[in-house]
């Protein structure tokens, strides 16, 4: 039988194309983030934070379509799962977006000559480093409707958690100097926003699985901390 | 291919005995000899800019009886303008009023002016037969005509309007309408056989294919799926959406949904209370019509809050 209702279906994988784009959009500001961080580069920092605009653009085009869809197609099933999960994956897109401008906000308050500590850069470096490829795989995840590889963030992002942990006690530890400690602080801002990226991949992740079941569950809660099968 | 305009069918004041005449003559004029001799054989022509439906200040009428009033209404060109709103709303009575069939209707009358890309439609001396093939209609109980075959059935309103077409002339555009209708590859081995034997689906693509055959420039479809099955459904929708990139489309729809899916622009009507006339709401891109309608009247039916 021949397809029918061949341009909502394209439309719709448009859509899906272009939400997942913007993770795209997140792995580059990190990317350059990171590095503003390493060099305390404050100008790398304010381009970041002017690019912003593009994931926020994105964010209500993609969204308004996705609106638009519903209401003009009246989706069911699995394209109505996607269509829901789209506009969660968006939101944890832009939030993803804004963390990284958190980061290159606090660069300038470091100061010019910054007392770094060698260990705590590399920390946060590391850091970065997991986020990215946590992005990569809720990308790669979703897009190939993967449950397995969607499960596994949460034990990937397990990692960014302790080393935020870690972190915060090298920062405790961090001595008397008034400068020290500040820039400790901001230092900490930048580990808890990464955790945060972390957190958004792992949600993109349980929206995999609900497009997929359509169960929605959280794959790990803080308020039950026990296991998740 | 160029449109036939609408004055070139202008036949001086006529008896009403050789109206119908007078029509066939000056359409053989303009139609279908110009058509075959540039149409591409057995394949439908590429997109062409179709003509504009305009109504001005419509009101119509059932004798006494007020039914429609003060509509103000562009059809667009190559687009489709869905028509919805409650039962007895008026919808259908004004899409009758659009190519001349309020009038057949005993002591029905029209007030004010349908205009195609300019040319009132009800000037003095149109012949209305004429109106009808350019503005053709697809009703909601497919009617292929039963006895006739396949072939007849779409060349019906050839045979009626230009009796000087060649058999090849006449089989190309039979061939090219089935296809426009996306029917072609269903019954090109068989031709000859009754339209009745044909699933609904089929019947009302073959009335398509009839009513696309003599080239119309605008086509208005009255609840053309209403009688048929969802899968059905969604290949005339299809279809429609195909059809638009020739013709202006106007559909009455009581379904929401199918608004919603297959039309560009949608148009509220309403009733204010039984035994008042029928009044168009609002007209806007469908999109907007169901995510962030003007006015609140369009927002409860849209949403459901009343039937």
């Amino acid at each position: 039988m021949p397809e029918v209702r061949v341009d909502y279906h394209e439309e719709l994988q448009t859509l899906e194309a272009s939400a997942l784009g913007g993770l795209d959009l997140v792995t580059s500001q990190l990317v350059r983030t990171l590095e503003a961080v390493e060099h305390q580069d404050i100008e790398l920092a304010q381009i970041v934070v002017a690019d912003d605009d593009r994931i926020d653009g994105r964010y209500l085009e993609v969204h308004q379509a996705l609106i638009t869809l519903l209401a003009t197609q009246s989706p069911v099933a699995t394209d109505l799962r996607l269509i829901s999960a789209l506009l969660h994956v968006l939101k944890n897109i832009e939030r993803m977006g804004d963390q990284c401008v958190n980061i290159c906000k606090v660069i300038p308050m470091s100061g010019h000559q910054p007392p770094a500590d060698q260990e705590m850069v590399k920390l946060i470096l590391t850091m970065g480093a997991h986020a990215k490829s946590l992005i990569a795989q809720a990308k790669r995840a979703f897009c190939e409707r993967n449950v397995e590889m969607a499960r596994d963030l949460v034990d990937r992002d397990d990692v960014i958690d302790e080393l935020n942990r870690e972190c915060f006690r090298l920062a405790l530890a961090i001595g008397d100097d008034a400068d020290q400690r500040e820039w400790a602080m901001t230092m900490m801002l930048t580990a808890r926003a990464i955790e945060r990226i972390g957190d958004n991949a792992v949600d993109i992740g349980e929206q995999v699985a609900f497009v997929v079941t359509g169960l929605f569950r959280e794959f790990e809660d803080a308020s039950h901390p026990a296991d998740h099968a | 291919m160029e449109g036939r305009k609408l004055r070139d069918m202008f036949g001086s004041e006529t008896k009403p005995g050789t109206e119908a005449e007078e029509g066939r003559n000056t359409m053989s004029q303009a139609g279908p000899v110009t058509e075959t001799s540039s149409e591409p054989q057995g394949v439908a022509a590429s997109a062409r800019r179709a003509k504009t439906l305009e109504a001005k200040k419509v009101n119509l009428y059932y004798g006494d009886f007020h039914a429609v009033e003060n509509v103000d209404m562009t059809i667009e060109p190559n687009k489709v303008t869905a028509l919805i709103g409650s039962s007895g709303c008026g919808k259908t009575t004004f899409l009758r009023s659009l190519n001349r069939m309020h009038e057949l209707t005993p002591g029905a009358t029209v007030k004010g002016d349908i205009e195609l890309d300019g040319e009132d439609i009800y000037a003095k001396g149109i012949d209305p037969v004429a109106v009808r093939s350019l503005i053709g209609m697809v009703f909601q109980q497919p009617n292929p005509f039963p006895t006739m075959s396949i072939y007849d059935n779409v060349a019906a309103g050839l045979n009626f309007n230009a009796r000087k077409l060649s058999k090849s002339d006449k089989d190309a555009i039979v061939e090219r309408s089935l296809r426009g209708a996306h029917l072609w590859d269903e019954v090109k081995d068989r031709l000859g056989r009754p339209g009745s034997g044909l699933s609904g689906g089929q019947q009302q693509r073959l009335c398509i294919a009839r009513a696309t055959a003599v080239s119309p420039e605008v086509l208005l479809m009255d609840e053309p799926c209403s009688a048929l099955d969802p899968v059905a459904t969604l290949a005339i929708e299809d279809l429609i959406g195909e059809l638009k990139k020739e013709y202006t489309i106007a559909i009455v729809t009581h379904n929401m949904q199918q608004a919603a899916r297959a039309s560009d622009n949608t148009a509220f009507f309403n009733l204010d209370e039984s035994g008042k006339p029928g009044h168009l709401v609002e007209i806007g891109p469908t999109d907007e019509i169901f995510t962030k309608p003007k006015q609140k009247e369009t927002e409860d039916y849209v949403s459901g809050r009343f039937g």
